[in-house]
């Protein structure tokens, strides 16, 4: 298999197979959070994608230089991916405001509320620290570890799989408001049950390419 | 005395963090097919709830609030590492299963949520009660939920080697439980259940006061 292929498969797999929404589980409080309008929820994706790539960057490049030379990953890799991606977010959101006024307004609100979704730094840790990754073995070396351009494509996979669930959901659940739901169901059950009928869907993709 | 437990039984009930307040959802999900795995996040969970609860108490006067929420998510994140480590040494087999969600457990929105919320602005006495009450309420749902998906999806309940329960030979199991989708769908019912509970409880306890 021919490298680009070996990235277009790891980039399907990661955006769709493994969707990090709707068959990991992977941040869901954002999931039922804000996908109760459209608007919001394609402002969301897009801060996620941004933010995502940067994390990932910054964590693989950390832990290549700082943390595995020095033996110190093992047990400082939690407080340090967090940290990096509270800081880098708090950054972007400044420069942002600063360089691109229209950016801003389109996912500034957005990007305070990234830094707890765990989806940014499930993805950061799993490209950046090796033995993390178990999706498909075949791409990576021995010792588990991504190459920085893989640990790229990983993340934007994971990312535009994260931003096309949450359009989905939300597509959805704009027609929910309108259907007669039983008064107990109402609301945030009924959403579970939708999320579950819509993951039926993705668990459906299991098995393509091998993966 | 008495505020201790009923704060501690605000996090059991009225104020549970899933089945209400629906925060901290991911791990819940993810780790709820098996009841063994479920106990383990559950203990870890309560573990690092009750001690940064306790922690950001203690220091509560001492920490300035415009760089608060930094200083709450290291708290969180030693605390995390420590329960990272130890289960690594002492219960790999769960470790290798639970993985990921042990580390994600620093951006748990319930732990920093009573942090900012609860213990900095509570004495360490009741920052506890809030931390174990919110810790095993959180726990109850999980253990709860992975007992009805391991019960019902694979006939029987697995404690490491041995089978501590199971249906009569009979029962096939539906694995759809088991699957991601079967998670979403028990939860949207358990939601239900809670809310009917809640929903009877507040009727009944205001029933008295209505009478003239």
């Amino acid at each position: 298999m021919s490298a680009v292929s070996q990235l277009a498969l790891l980039f399907i797999g990661a955006a769709l197979i493994n969707n990090i929404l709707l068959t990991r589980f992977i941040g869901l409080c954002p999931f039922f959070g804000v996908s109760s309008n459209m608007e919001t929820s394609v402002g969301m994706s897009l801060s996620v994608v941004f933010v995502m790539v940067m994390a990932s960057t910054a964590t693989w490049v950390v832990w290549e230089f700082v943390l595995a030379p020095l033996g110190v990953g093992e047990f400082l890799y939690i407080p340090a991916f967090i940290l990096i991606i509270a800081s880098l977010v708090q950054f972007v959101e400044m420069y942002l405001r600063k360089a691109s006024p229209v950016l801003y307004r389109a996912m500034g609100i957005y990007l305070p509320l990234i830094t707890t979704n765990c989806a940014v730094l499930a993805t950061a840790t799993e490209a950046a620290k090796p033995g993390f990754f178990k999706m498909n073995l075949a791409i990576t070396n021995s010792a588990g570890a991504l190459s920085l351009g893989e640990a790229l494509v990983y993340t934007l996979g994971v990312s535009v799989g994260f931003g096309f669930a949450l359009v989905t959901f939300a597509a959805l659940r704009e027609r929910l408001d309108l259907a007669p739901v039983s008064r107990l169901m109402k609301g945030t059950p009924i959403a579970f049950i939708t999320a579950g009928l819509l993951s039926l869907a993705y668990v459906g993709m299991s098995g393509w390419f091998g993966l | 005395m008495s505020e201790w437990f009923r704060v501690f039984k605000q996090g059991l009930s009225i104020e549970n963090p899933l089945t209400v307040l629906m925060i901290g959802l991911c791990a819940t999900l993810a780790v709820s097919t098996q009841f063994q795995n479920a106990l383990f996040m559950g203990f870890a969970v309560i573990f690092v709830l009750t001690m940064s609860n306790v922690l950001v108490s203690v220091f509560r006067r001492l920490i300035p609030s415009e760089v608060r929420i930094p200083i709450f998510i290291v708290v969180i994140a030693s605390f995390v590492t420590i329960v990272d480590l130890v289960m690594k040494a002492f219960v790999p087999s769960v470790y290798s299963v639970l993985g990921i969600w042990i580390p994600l457990i620093v951006v748990n929105c319930v732990i920093l949520g009573r942090a900012e919320a609860f213990a900095y602005q509570n004495t360490v006495g009741l920052s506890a009660a809030d931390g174990l009450g919110m810790g095993i309420g959180y726990s109850a749902v999980i253990v709860l939920l992975a007992l009805i998906r391991e019960l019902f999806g694979t006939g029987r309940i697995v404690w490491f080697d041995g089978v501590l329960f199971s249906l009569p030979a009979g029962y096939a199991p539906p694995s759809l439980l088991l699957l991601f989708p079967g998670a979403f769908l028990v939860f949207a019912f358990m939601i239900v259940g809670a809310r009917w509970i809640n929903e009877r409880f507040e009727a009944r306890k205001e029933a008295p006061a209505c009478r003239p």
